[in-house]
């Protein structure tokens, strides 16, 4: 029985995969009207976003934003809109998303560069508030996945919101609220592929332990990866879901052994020194196989400034929501993160 | 409470008490700093003395805030004077990011507008934070403490002859009120900032079309810092302008391989033939000059 369901669940990715391929060929002239899901990249002069599938460029101004309406004209030419016009935009109206963005701009109107656009990728994974240079120093130190909202952050809010809700309710009606609250941060975050690959098996974790049934977190990942396929069968050949799948995978299998080894290490480091390394095993030849290169030193970058994340985030966050209904206080309360993301941009700066 | 509890308001202290230390070792010298940020192919200069911060134009993009959090405190989230030398993209693009972050006091820029959508957008930004415009003419001066900020260029009369609308849109502290078949690099904003006895010319893109208008002003004298116009252009810098200024030191705010062949040949031998040292933000990254009012150096 159990072997019939995954085999339908495969079976039905397999054909989603086919049913979905892009639908537009090259030369193709095309007037799209869609909205816009993930969070635009703004780059000098230019924004970049996917719209239907598509890569579109635009010039920077006017801006869009995650969560706009668009119409977008152009010519089709491997997967981009070449030449592409805004002909319309509709700004969206979703009070979440609106949310977000009051959010981004209380940690941008408090803290300079880098250290805003920091604390924004950690809390919230906004990638458009990250200066281009710190950018850049992220992406040579292999550093990127830690600003840029991961699993880790969606763990943290269910860790968050599940001792709060447990203050108030028994754990099995708790779960509801937590698996609530880990949508809405998925929501709040972009909906990046690892952030909905987090919320999805988090929640399967959730439901399996409320109901009582044993889960293994290997059913998980494989049910949340198939899931996610089924709803978004193009994330296939994304390399950013292929990766955080491979890295989960790899810790599964390898983290407790690497903690054994490093028995010697402080409690403090092992934690995180033994999931950077076991999610390296598996990572490192897919990205040396199609970027030719590694951070050497990138284990050790991890260790010194992951342990920061988790205060950054909880920190930010709490300061955040004080901040909308008392700015002076949130803007205090944020300065704590100072030291944090202080540290964190000296480190990435040493090692680059 | 519970030991777990207080182990977290510990932490909360601990970060607090090094909050405060990183905020007073970045509080600011008795100096007055002059930053030329590497903003790419453009210009953007900070002037920053204690908590008072003179920002003149903001490069093409948002680069120019790692500047500005480099070299304010990080508390310090006020600007007192932006100065827009000219509407183009290459000096007011990264002031809609500076806008929307920091406090701005005054927006001193000229009421020439482009039609560009960044600048529509700066414009927006603006008068929704209902920031102050001034537009400046050639008697204006601006004071902060012992920082003077004196306009030289465009003058009243400039802006009547060149404008397409009447007198009373030229300035009327606002911005975008009218346009020029002009080009409008010959609206760029010039002045003299004085500290002490320490004085630095901002030229813009000013070109060697208006410069003689400038220099017939009689406001121009030695200086001993002068940007140099329009990123070293052939179509900036003149003899004629050197000469009325004698300055000591040039910096040229420019990109690296930019597709303009800036700065030009003819200019760096004009700067070298006088003997005025030549700093580049495309060789050096930001530029820094420290001044205490009587002397200056220049930081690496």
């Amino acid at each position: 029985m159990r072997f019939f369901i995954w085999t339908v669940l495969v079976i039905v990715v397999i054909v989603r995969f086919f049913a979905t391929l892009p639908k537009f060929s090259d030369g193709q002239r095309v007037r799209i009207s869609d909205k816009i899901t993930t969070q635009p990249i703004r780059y000098s002069y230019n924004q970049s976003f996917k719209l239907s599938g598509l890569g579109v460029y635009l010039p920077k101004y006017p801006e869009v934003s995650y969560g706009d309406d668009v119409i977008v004209e152009g010519t089709v030419m491997s997967g981009k809109i070449l030449d592409a016009k805004l002909i319309e935009i509709i700004k969206g109206k979703s009070p979440l998303l609106g949310f977000r963005q009051k959010l981004i701009k209380f940690y941008e109107f408090s803290l300079p560069q880098p250290y805003s656009g920091l604390v924004a990728g950690v809390v919230l994974g906004s990638k458009t508030g990250l200066s281009e240079g710190f950018w850049e120093l992220l992406k040579t130190t292999s550093t990127a996945h830690v600003v840029v909202a991961s699993g880790m952050n969606v763990t943290l809010v269910a860790g968050f919101l599940m001792g709060l809700t447990c203050l108030f309710l028994p754990r099995r009606k708790a779960v509801v609220f937590v698996i609530l609250g880990v949508w809405i941060y998925a929501f709040l975050s972009g909906f990046d592929a690892p952030i909905i690959r987090a919320a999805v098996m988090g929640s399967v974790a959730f439901i399996a332990q409320a109901t009582g049934r044993i889960s293994t977190a290997w059913k998980g990942l494989l049910l949340s990866a198939l899931i996610m396929l089924i709803i978004w069968p193009g994330w296939i050949l994304d390399l950013g879901f292929i990766l955080s799948f491979v890295a989960t995978a790899s810790i599964l299998i390898f983290e407790p052994k690497v903690k054994k080894i490093l028995t010697n290490f402080p409690k403090i480091l092992r934690e995180d020194l033994s999931v950077t390394l076991a999610a390296q095993i598996g990572v490192t030849p897919i990205i040396f196989a199609t970027f030719g290169q590694f951070n050497l030193l990138s284990p050790v970058i991890n260790v010194l400034i992951l342990w920061t994340v988790a205060p950054i985030t909880i920190i930010g966050g709490i300061s955040a929501f004080v901040g909308l209904a008392f700015p002076a206080v949130g803007r205090l309360l944020l300065y704590l993160c100072y030291p944090l993301a202080f540290w964190f941009v000296k480190v990435i700066e040493i090692f680059s | 409470m519970k030991i777990g509890a207080w182990k977290y308001v510990f932490a909360a202290l601990i970060l607090g008490v090094t909050a405060i230390l990183l905020g007073i070792s970045s509080s600011p010298d008795k100096n007055l700093h002059l930053i030329a940020c590497d903003v790419g192919q453009g210009d953007g200069t900070l002037i920053t003395y204690e908590s008072t911060q003179i920002l003149i134009d903001g490069g093409p993009d948002s680069k120019i805030l790692e500047c500005l959090g480099k070299h304010m405190g990080y508390l310090d989230r006020k600007i007192e004077v932006v100065i827009l030398t000219h509407p183009q993209l290459d000096h007011y693009g990264g002031l809609i990011e500076v806008v929307r972050r920091y406090e701005i006091e005054n927006f001193v820029a000229n009421a020439l507008d482009s039609s560009a959508d960044a600048y529509r957008e700066l414009k927006r930004e603006i008068s929704d934070r209902g920031i102050k415009v001034i537009n400046p003419t050639e008697s204006t001066a601006i004071r902060y403490g012992s920082l003077y900020i004196d306009i030289l260029h465009p003058s009243q009369s400039f802006l009547l002859q060149n404008s397409d609308f009447a007198q009373t849109t030229t300035n009327a502290n606002v911005l975008g009120s009218f346009t020029s078949k002009v080009d409008p690099n010959e609206f760029s904003i010039v002045a003299i900032l004085s500290f002490g006895e320490f004085e630095a010319l901002f030229t813009g893109d000013l070109t060697p079309d208006v410069i003689p208008e400038v220099i017939a002003g009689g406001e121009l004298k030695d200086v001993d810092f002068i940007k140099v116009p329009h990123h070293g252009s052939k179509n900036g810098l003149t003899k004629e302008l050197l000469n009325a200024t004698t300055p000591e030191a040039a910096v040229i705010s420019v990109g690296k391989n930019n597709r303009f062949g800036h700065p030009h040949e003819q200019v760096l031998t004009l700067l070298k033939d006088a003997g005025v040292e030549i700093l580049r933000t495309d060789e050096q990254g930001d530029v820094e000059i420290v001044t205490d009012g009587k002397d200056w150096w220049s930081n690496p």
